[in-house]
């Protein structure tokens, strides 16, 4: 805690595109109050100050070589709580997908003859590595998601992220399904809280919130069939933002 | 939208106009936000307050004090309004979901397009009120004038830039012009032909790639005709182009030239001028198509008829010219991806700037920080620490603490490549040679050392691109008497 008593908070970012520090800065454009009851002590996206007396990290970016893992522990270290934010940190994310290929190739592919110079492994989420406290889901996160989990910390709450299929938020916006439309959609067991944002402007859901605790893989399963998709089409889908998950879950499986 | 546009390469087909105006419409509110953002949050601050003052007031909030309150309710409501249209257009605000191949999956209503026109003729006035802004506090100051127009700042490399069909600048579709440092064009590509025009060169010491134009090649991290280093920037796509096409945005185009000396302007803080020129175009393109008959038409999807197969999209990103290339199965899924990002572009012209700016501003190790962190230098905190080390082992380890990145500058005969020549090596790439020890029993090697620090938990994270340069010593001898001093 600062001098001041307000709690110090830092932002970290590892592999990603930084969408999810950029949210962080426009939502508190909307909510400059925040600013009154935090200090935020480092953010390399917003700031050139840097402090490492900090209670709260968000994390952004996914882990992507074995050289990131002593900064995460570092921030484990010093952190009372570690929250991943955004879907690089919370499941591996679109990174995750070289994971589908063999690393070597992968190296080689983007730096030729020099690959051996570039320090790389299969990008993994930040929980892999560090004990992560809570989640932000999103590819970007939701900026009025991002207020209420900060809010809910300072109050000493356990963040509101939901637990339940995008299909209920889908439902109460009154979209029409788009497996009716003839589209694919992994709404029914992807983590609600974005407001179903991709299918209300007719797009699919593309599970970048990650899965629900519970999905019910075999139901979704016999959907996406009768859809009319193969095997291989069902990875393709479920590999987008979730390589790293569904590769456990075959491990998990045997 | 580079990878919208991709997709419909990849699927051969071309979207109706009313698709293409709205995706061009998002983007140029996008320009606009992102545009006003760089300038009045990141890079303004610098100019506006003063390349010598503090740090700590040299940000938004030092631009509101100099400039008034008003300024900053105008940064955040141009940001506002750009990202309501991304939003009405695109769902989202930073990957936005709208785009399928063919078109978009959704079009605007006339009650959209009249509060998009509004928020339009707002911006347009902000693109004025910033560019007299910049007349008052910049040009007018000699000072200033003189800070721009200096050779501490300067590169002649090549530029490139999006034009349409009259050579004019387009941040959404045409062919991408290429220049020549005296101006001359040396041709135009579309985006299928881009990898006839750019290669990409790799450097040890970073993950990112430095693109460079094929034709002329890669010649180091060097500028002139002779160097294939190019530039992607809102400078450059002024250099690249012959004009602009909306109502007023021409004027400060011609302006610009004639106060710098002509085509094409080299000095790279010219680019804050060109970015606000740019602001104020693109908030006149967006008046332009959120008044057009067609915007809020139906037809803002071709349904694709083709197989996937293999497609390139460019367009202009804020800060340079973006290239998705992807490759796809039968299914349209992806097999192959190739990106080339905005800024990667402008890659070897930013270390350029950075050296030469150190060079410049850093005298004896000496780091005047109010210049070191202005927008001049195109990287605002760097921080160079020279150290010199007699001692290797834990001793140099402990000096690595902390450090983003490291390079170990030694002299030693290898007897592989001549005597005085320069080479560098990562530091995983040297042997260990005495198996971890040194000739004192209490240290170790490097490599060793920097083990040791890691198992402590000290900050060592960045070690792994620490490099070494190594000087072959013409006499070992002199070497190790240098090395007693």
């Amino acid at each position: 805690m600062s001098s001041n008593g307000k709690p110090k908070i830092a932002f970290f970012d590892f592999t990603s595109c930084e969408g999810c520090q950029l949210t962080v800065i426009d939502s508190l454009q909307d909510h400059p109050e925040l600013l009154n009851v935090v200090e935020i002590v480092q953010f390399r996206e917003a700031m050139t100050e840097k402090g490492e007396d900090y209670q709260i990290a968000f994390v952004e970016g996914s882990c992507s070589r074995a050289s990131d893992e002593p900064r995460l522990k570092k921030i484990r270290q010093q952190a009372a709580i570690v929250v991943a934010l955004g879907a690089c940190a919370h499941l591996g994310g679109v990174n995750a997908l070289k994971a589908l290929h063999p690393l070597d190739e992968v190296r080689k592919y983007v730096y030729g003859d020099k690959a051996d110079w570039y320090e790389t492994y299969d990008a993994r989420p930040i929980s892999a590595v560090i004990d992560v406290d809570y989640a932000i889901p999103g590819c970007p996160i939701d900026r009025n998601e991002f207020i209420s989990v900060v809010k809910a910390l300072l109050l000493g709450k356990k963040p509101p992220i939901p637990d339940y299929p995008l299909c209920v938020e889908c439902k109460l916006k009154g979209n029409v399904c788009l497996y009716t439309k003839g589209q694919v959609c992994l709404g029914p067991v992807t983590r609600a809280g974005c407001g179903a944002i991709c299918p209300s402007f007719g797009a699919s859901c593309e599970a970048c919130r990650g899965f629900i605790t519970n999905p019910n893989d075999n139901s979704m399963r016999e959907v996406l069939i009768e859809a009319g998709l193969t095997v291989e089409d069902i990875t393709s889908i479920y590999t987008m933002f979730t390589t790293y998950q569904v590769r456990e879950k075959i491990q998990q499986k045997g | 939208m580079a990878g919208a546009k991709a997709v419909d390469a990849v699927y051969d087909v071309d979207p109706p106009r009313t698709e293409k105006m709205l995706r061009e419409l998002l983007y140029s509110a996008y320009f606009v936000a992102d545009h006003t953002t760089h300038f009045y949050a990141l890079a303004g601050p610098d100019f506006v307050i003063g390349p010598d003052a503090p740090i700590v007031e040299r940000n938004i909030l030092g631009i509101i004090h100099k400039v008034g309150l008003e300024i900053g309710g105008k940064v955040i409501l141009a940001r506002k309004f750009g990202h309501n249209v991304i939003e009405m257009i695109g769902g989202k605000i930073i990957h936005p979901c709208t785009s399928i191949p063919g078109g978009l999956t959704k079009g605007i209503t006339e009650e959209q397009r009249q509060e998009i026109e509004k928020m339009g003729h707002w911006a347009v006035e902000l693109g004025h009120f910033s560019l007299k802004l910049f007349e008052d506090i910049v040009l007018k100051n000699s000072t200033y004038l003189d800070l721009i127009l200096g050779d501490i700042y300067t590169h002649r490399t090549y530029y490139i830039g999006l034009v349409d069909e009259n050579n004019k600048v387009n941040f959404y579709d045409g062919k991408v012009s290429v220049v020549d440092p005296e101006g001359n064009r040396l041709g135009k590509y579309a985006p299928k032909e881009y990898t006839d025009w750019i290669a990409e060169h790799v450097e040890p010491w970073t993950y990112l790639k430095f693109p460079y134009l094929k034709k002329v090649g890669w010649k180091g991290f060097v500028d002139g005709k002779e160097s294939g280093v190019y530039i992607a920037t809102p400078l450059s796509r002024l250099n690249a182009a012959d004009g602009m096409a909306t109502p007023r945005a021409p004027e400060e185009y011609e302006k610009f030239y004639k106060t710098l000396g002509g085509k094409p302007v080299h000095q790279r803080l010219a680019t804050h001028w060109a970015r606000l020129i740019e602001l104020l175009y693109a908030a006149e393109r967006w008046v332009e198509l959120a008044t057009d008959p067609e915007i809020t038409s139906d037809n803002f999807r071709t349904i694709p008829t083709e197989k996937p197969t293999e497609g390139v999209g460019i367009v202009e990103a804020p800060r340079g010219t973006l290239t998705h290339h992807y490759w796809t199965d039968e299914r349209g899924i992806a097999t192959r991806v190739n990106l080339i990002v905005g800024t990667t572009n402008n890659y070897a012209s930013l270390q350029m700037s950075t050296n030469k700016a150190a060079r410049a501003l850093i005298k004896g190790g000496k780091v005047n920080e109010g210049r070191l962190t202005d927008k001049g230098n195109p990287f605002k905190k760097l921080c160079i620490q020279i150290e010199k080390a007699s001692l290797g082992g834990l001793s140099l380890m402990e000096k690595l603490i902390d450090a983003d990145q490291t390079i170990i500058v030694d002299a030693i005969d290898t007897h592989q490549f001549p005597k005085g020549t320069v080479r560098i090596f990562k530091l995983k790439d040297l042997p260990d040679l005495n198996s971890g020890h040194t000739a004192s029993i209490h240290d170790t090697s490097l490599a060793n050392a920097i083990e040791v620090g890691r198992l402590i938990c000290w900050n060592l994270i960045n070690i792994f691109q620490a490099f070494v340069v190594y000087l072959p010593a013409k006499q070992s001898v002199l070497m190790l008497s240098n090395c007693a001093i």
